[in-house]
């Protein structure tokens, strides 16, 4: 449990952040100097905030009041740096056990066990400048977590690293974030890993935490499009798998009120699955259509229309339990003659979910505890 | 901003010149000449209107110093040694080598010690746990007559272990001044222009080579004073100043 | 090769020499270390002026320095007076004496290039130490002195060359006695100011530039050695 309430200032930034989390993965998002590695930095304690006060399981990190603040060392915070920080004069062994025989931390995490997690058996002798970007990164990972922390805080472990090495590296993420046992605090700008990996958003937009919540919750919020970068805006959408078809490469997902069929996907039956669905990859029609091309077609009712400045409009809909958000323009709200209620077809191109957006094993966030 | 650093250099550059004043009678000296020779110098200059310039120093560093062909016209030596050598290497004109005064050697101390006899025993005590400063017994004459005169006296088992050899025989004077050593052995012409240091103990003549002090001319000197400066050393006038100084001068013209 | 054989005095002189290098060396070195590290690290108020300080040694002439090591340090200086009535220990006209001057002379020749080598090693690294639970020391010895390894080893071979090559501020403060304060460039000088010392001073000459000049050899070939070792100073 992370409650966080501080002000600072570094630099140009003025920085004013409240926000709890209950544990599980919990991001940290926002664009490019929102203040997002400056707030992470206050809470490890490399920086001291001017007020306020900083709290993880109940034991007070730092709390101005009372004049509080504890040494980084003392915080056991694990820590991992966006350019890895690995000592390049030791081997990558030396490197993950650095907790331990120079941090003096007992250790209670298994060293194999870690290991295997982040697949860095074949590393193990190496020096870190022979590493490749994503190599470095699971190795700081696995660094940082063999310190036995209470916290481990990711400040944009991928933003380094080009695609090929992010697609390598996030299924060790995924892997992590249900088996770390432990709080994780991710900080990203990219909406599609924040989206695939946590239960928790706390939004960062100029140096102030304007929201934080669940993040279907969160993402499904209209109101949010300056800090999520409104090219980005989507639904998160939570299913299982009922089926896989081998003979057309099709999967079938329930997502409790609707069937999805998603080619190529990495799944097994009985599995949950999170999609995220970008809004302006699904189109709407007031009369369900026939003959098209686009296999995912479902009921569901408008649950708000909200119009913004310039031609479009932003449509929540609601499919069961779960919402999936839509952007069309505001000449077709008004043709189509859409409002609160109406029952719609949604349509979603199923090329539109693709890889990138689709986290094989999540289990609910509900389930996750302290 | 350029402009005026390039006046400075211009400046600078000019401290480069060459005077082209008549340059000045240079003499080499050795460090226990020093307030004889600058006497001696202002009552040359008096007469005759030349100025001259001294540049003291171990008698040892300066015959090297001639034998490199340094601008001396005048070389003046503490012992008979050096100045062989300096003829030998032909840096000086054998045929101008005059005796000028001689010297006698002291043991130094503290301006308010007690008075030493030249035994062993009481030298340890004056000793303590200190060192005795002398000239480098190795190369300058003031330290090779000191350890000539405390072999003769049987003193060299007992000290000898416990000098302090120094470059020439002013920097001896200056620590035994100072206090950093309690003994000390210098010419007594030394002692003599030192204030904090008192004379505990006089060598006898007799235990030491002959301490001759020595002037010559230089080859590489053109100086038209050289010569009657030399002459100048071996006058009346100049007697008087060594004499009032505590030099010895015999008549070995 | 009569000629290389070294009489007596020559090997008393070099023996000396190594020996007074090396404990200047043993107690200048940590103290570079030390100091390096504090002005590379910390921006606190006097900063200006101990670097000023440091660099003292090496801008003033050799024998100002030996001089003023006199006055503190000999029988009735400040410093001296108190170390010999308090301890008993003494370094005027000593082999410590010469090893004390050689230490003041080198101590600026060493900071330099090892202020460097801690400025060059990344100080992220330090602070990922600490969020692994080092302790600031614990950091600065596993992680930030490993890498500074090049630069304050090639800082103390300059350290001990200079130490080795000590004259001015020697012949001032320790005078020149032989066995105990007479280096090999104290020897050197002695055999120039001899009238048939011409022959011993080329050989103390030769002796003096193959140490210095397998010294710094090995330095080099160390350095390069280590530096393949540690990689980059960022990873």
């Amino acid at each position: 449990m992370l409650d966080v309430d501080i002000t600072g200032n570094v630099g140009q930034l003025d920085l004013q952040a409240r926000f709890t989390s209950d544990g599980g993965v919990t991001s940290l998002f926002g664009q490019s100097g929102s203040g997002k590695t400056t707030l992470t930095n206050m809470i490890a304690g490399l920086i001291r905030p001017s007020s306020g006060y900083i709290r993880l399981n109940g034991a007070t990190l730092f709390d101005a009041a009372s004049s509080v603040n504890l040494p980084v060392q003392a915080r056991r915070i694990g820590h991992v740096f966006q350019d890895a920080r690995l000592f390049p004069h030791l081997s990558v062994k030396a490197n993950l056990t650095y907790a331990r025989w120079a941090g003096r931390r007992q250790g209670t995490r298994d060293f194999s066990e870690v290991v295997d997690l982040l697949g860095l058996n074949a590393l193990l002798d190496r020096k870190p400048e022979t590493l490749s970007g994503g190599e470095k990164q699971r190795v700081a990972i696995g660094r940082a977590l063999l310190s036995d922390p209470n916290l481990l805080i990711m400040d944009e472990p991928l933003a380094n690293l080009d695609q090929a090495r992010r697609n390598d590296i996030l299924p060790y993420l995924d892997r992590l974030c249900v088996e770390a046992g432990i709080p994780i605090l991710y900080v990203s700008h990219s909406i599609e890993e924040v989206a695939r990996l946590s239960n928790t958003l706390v939004i960062l937009s100029d140096g102030r935490t304007p929201a934080f919540g669940p993040v279907a919750e969160m993402l499904a919020r209209t109101d949010l499009g300056r800090a999520t970068g409104r090219h980005e805006a989507g639904a998160l959408i939570e299913g299982r798998v009922t089926q896989v078809d081998d003979v057309w490469g099709l999967t079938f997902v329930d997502i409790d009120g609707a069937v999805l069929q998603i080619p190529n996907m990495d799944a097994r039956a009985g599995h949950h699955v999170r999609l995220r669905i970008r809004a302006r990859d699904v189109s709407l029609a007031s009369i369900p259509p026939e003959g098209l091309s686009i296999r995912n077609a479902f009921e569901a009712k408008i649950k708000s229309i909200s119009e913004e400045s310039g031609p479009y409009a932003e449509i929540l809909c609601s499919v069961g339990e779960q919402v999936v958000r839509a952007r069309i323009t505001r000449a077709s709200v008004a043709d189509l003659d859409l409002f609160t209620g109406k029952t719609v077809t949604v349509l979603i191109k199923s090329v539109a979910i693709d890889r990138r957006q689709r986290s094989p094993v999540l289990p609910n966030a509900v389930e996750h505890s302290v | 901003m350029f402009r005026r650093l390039f006046y400075l250099c211009l400046v600078f550059l000019a401290f480069l010149l060459p005077a082209t004043a008549q340059a000045p009678l240079t003499v080499f000296a050795a460090a226990s000449m020093r307030e004889a020779m600058e006497r001696i110098g202002t009552a040359f200059e008096d007469e005759t209107g030349n100025k001259v310039v001294f540049s003291f120093a171990g008698t040892g560093t300066l015959a090297r110093q001639v034998e490199a062909g340094a601008p001396a016209d005048l070389f003046v030596s503490a012992d008979v040694d050096w100045m062989d050598y300096v003829v030998e290497q032909d840096a000086v004109r054998s045929d101008t080598v005059r005796p000028i005064a001689s010297n006698a050697l002291v043991l130094i101390g503290a301006a308010d010690g007690p008075k030493v006899e030249l035994v062993p025993g009481e030298l340890e005590t004056a000793l303590g746990g200190g060192r005795m400063a002398i000239a480098d017994p190795d190369t300058v004459p003031a330290g090779r007559y000191g350890k000539a005169a405390l072999e003769s006296l049987e003193l060299w088992q007992t000290v000898g272990a416990r000098l302090a050899p120094m470059e020439n025989v002013r920097i001896a004077l200056a620590s035994v001044a100072r206090g950093d050593t309690p003994l000390g052995i210098v010419y007594r012409t030394d002692a003599v222009v030192e204030p904090a240091v008192a004379v505990l103990a006089e060598f006898p003549a007799s235990t030491h080579p002959k301490i001759e002090i020595l002037a010559a001319l230089t080859t590489d000197g053109s100086h038209p004073a050289a010569e009657p400066f030399l002459e100048f050393l071996q006058q009346p006038r100049a007697r008087e100043i060594l004499h009032s100084l505590g030099f010895l001068t015999d008549k070995v013209n | 090769m009569d000629f290389f054989d070294l009489q007596p005095a020559e090997w008393q002189a070099l023996l000396l020499t190594l020996r007074v290098a090396a404990a200047a060396l043993a107690v200048a070195l940590p103290l570079a270390v030390l100091t390096a590290f504090l002005l590379a690290r910390y921006r606190f108020p006097g900063h200006g002026i101990v670097n000023a300080l440091v660099h003292l040694p090496l801008v003033l002439p050799p024998v100002v320095t030996g001089y003023v090591l006199l006055l503190t340090f000999g029988r009735k200086g400040p410093v001296g007076a108190f170390l010999d009535d308090v301890f008993g220990i003494s370094f005027a006209f000593n082999w410590t004496g010469a090893a004390l001057a050689a230490g003041v002379m080198s101590f600026p020749l060493m900071v330099r290039p090892i202020r460097l080598s801690f400025e060059a090693v990344n100080p992220k690294l330090e602070e990922a130490a600490k969020s692994l639970g080092a302790h600031r020391i614990v950091a600065f010895l596993t992680v930030t002195l490993p890498l500074a390894l090049p630069g304050i080893l090639g800082g103390a071979i300059l350290g001990f060359a200079k130490a080795m090559g000590e004259f001015g501020a020697t012949i001032t403060f320790v005078s020149n006695i032989p066995g105990e304060t007479r280096t090999l460039a104290l020897a050197l000088y002695t055999a120039t100011q001899t009238p048939s010392g011409d022959l011993a001073a080329f050989r103390l000459t030769l002796i003096a530039a193959f140490v210095a000049f397998a010294a710094l050899i090995a330095s080099e070939m160390l350095a390069r050695r280590l530096r393949a070792r540690l990689g980059g100073g960022n990873a």
